[in-house]
């Protein structure tokens, strides 16, 4: 597809902005075009949450839907697309989550190592050629900044979808010291993803 | 400390959904009437948007993107592909029974040829649902080297790809075919096919994220180097819509 080796530097913030003006306008291409944007990342975000292809491919589209029904010109201006999607996403996968057991035993079997592994994974360089992934291997590196408990912590709580209790339980440490590490690693994360924000549209 | 403190030593957890369900609502509720801590937990969200991010993009299975579309414009499936997949279904789970008693390793074979059908069938189906609901098609002939061909484009309306067919055209000479979008910015480059197309070769695609709106579309001998820029070759069909 033309311009998809592109990075994802201004030239996909200028073709996400264009997108979410024609969305607010009702253009069925547009959101077409959002599909075979952002599709991909939305099923990481779902697929590393939920460990389900179908359950995550139907977050997916409930998030798809919501945008489609929810961006309008009245609220165009002040959402940036990409970052809806991710929040609606991960947001409807915690609700998943939180109502079904089998999660509970699936973290049951995971290792610190596993946690670990589960959100610093190497950055694969034939990948670089897709749309975003460059912003990716920013976030990776933010997290790799953290420290290994603090990085334990938000994989649990982020990309699991665990509450500070079952972070607790999980890890088996006190309340207080999840609430002590997330704090300090949401913290830093803010710091350092801060250079991204001018992307948020 | 005051109660309203507590929600704003909380604000981080209650935008990265780590409080439990009880202080989440208790939290959310006092959304409802504390402009601060809304506008509060907004910045957050900003700030931690692309955290997400962090999770690497997984492939989408063939046929999940058009569903998607469909889904979230609110358009219904056409009723031959909800049965197309149960029957789908039904027919894999018959070759994984049959696989099951050839035996364990028959079994593994058959498994991997039913998810390979699987794939197959997603595929099928995407292309078909392009055919099908193609609001216009477009047809162009081309006379080359004796030979009679042309380039055929099946228009879905709904979800704005279309299915390309080519068909009857001898090996390019020095060269290869180059699809184009003719488009309200000028020609951007769609899929190029090379070899021999005495036998169809049918491709779907989307439309291009640049050059503004699709008028039209176009095919031309381009030569090898030619990678990009706009046309140089021979124009071999026009097709306006």
């Amino acid at each position: 597809m033309p311009g998809e080796g592109r990075g994802p530097s201004l030239s996909m913030s200028a073709r996400e902005e264009g997108l979410r003006n024609r969305i607010a306008a009702r253009d069925e291409q547009a959101l077409v075009e959002l599909v075979d944007l952002a599709t991909p990342w939305l099923l990481g975000v779902a697929h590393a949450m939920l460990h389900d292809v179908d359950e995550a491919e139907e977050v997916v589209m409930e998030a798809f839907r919501t945008i489609w029904i929810s961006v309008t010109p009245a609220t165009a201006e002040s959402r940036g697309l990409l970052p809806y999607l991710l929040r609606v996403t991960r947001h409807r996968a915690i609700d998943r989550l939180r109502s079904r057991q089998r999660h509970r035993r699936h973290l049951a079997l995971l290792t610190p190592h596993e946690i670990e592994r589960s959100t610093v994974a190497p950055v694969e360089p034939n990948e670089a050629a897709q749309p975003g992934w460059q912003l990716h291997a920013q976030v990776h590196a933010a997290l790799k900044d953290l420290s290994d408990e603090q990085r334990a912590a938000v994989q649990l709580a982020y990309f699991e979808g665990l509450t500070q209790s079952e972070i607790a339980n999980t890890l088996g440490i006190p309340l207080g010291t999840v609430k002590t590490r997330l704090r300090l690693a949401f913290g830093h994360l803010r710091l350092a993803l801060a250079h991204v924000k001018d992307w948020v549209l | 400390m005051t109660a309203h403190d507590w929600f704003t030593e909380h604000s981080a957890e209650f935008a990265a959904r780590t409080l439990d369900p009880a202080d989440e609502a208790t939290f959310q509720a006092h959304l409802e009437r504390c402009e601060e801590c809304r506008r509060e937990v907004e910045r957050i969200d900003r700030e931690l948007a692309w955290l997400p991010l962090g999770a690497p993009p997984v492939t989408p299975r063939p046929g999940l993107r058009r569903r998607i579309a469909e889904y979230a414009l609110g358009t219904p499936t056409p009723r031959w592909t909800r049965w197309a997949i149960p029957i789908g279904a039904a027919a894999g789970l018959l070759l994984a029974a049959a696989g099951w008693y050839a035996g364990d390793r028959r079994a593994a074979s058959l498994a991997g040829e039913v998810a390979l059908s699987r794939h197959r069938l997603a595929a099928i189906e995407d292309t078909l649902s392009v055919m099908r609901q193609a609001a216009r098609v477009l047809q162009a002939r081309i006379d080359m080297d004796g030979k009679q061909g042309g380039l055929v484009i099946f228009a879905d309306a709904k979800t704005h790809r279309w299915n390309v067919v080519m068909h009857g055209l001898p090996p390019a000479p020095n060269g290869r075919y180059q699809f184009w979008f003719i488009c309200a910015d000028g020609m951007v480059r769609g899929a190029e096919v090379q070899g021999d197309l005495s036998r169809p070769v049918m491709f779907t695609t989307g439309m291009p994220s640049r050059g503004g709106k699709v008028l039209g579309a176009a095919l031309t001998l381009e030569p090898m180097d030619a990678k990009d820029g706009p046309p140089r070759g021979k124009q071999l069909a026009h097709l306006m819509l």
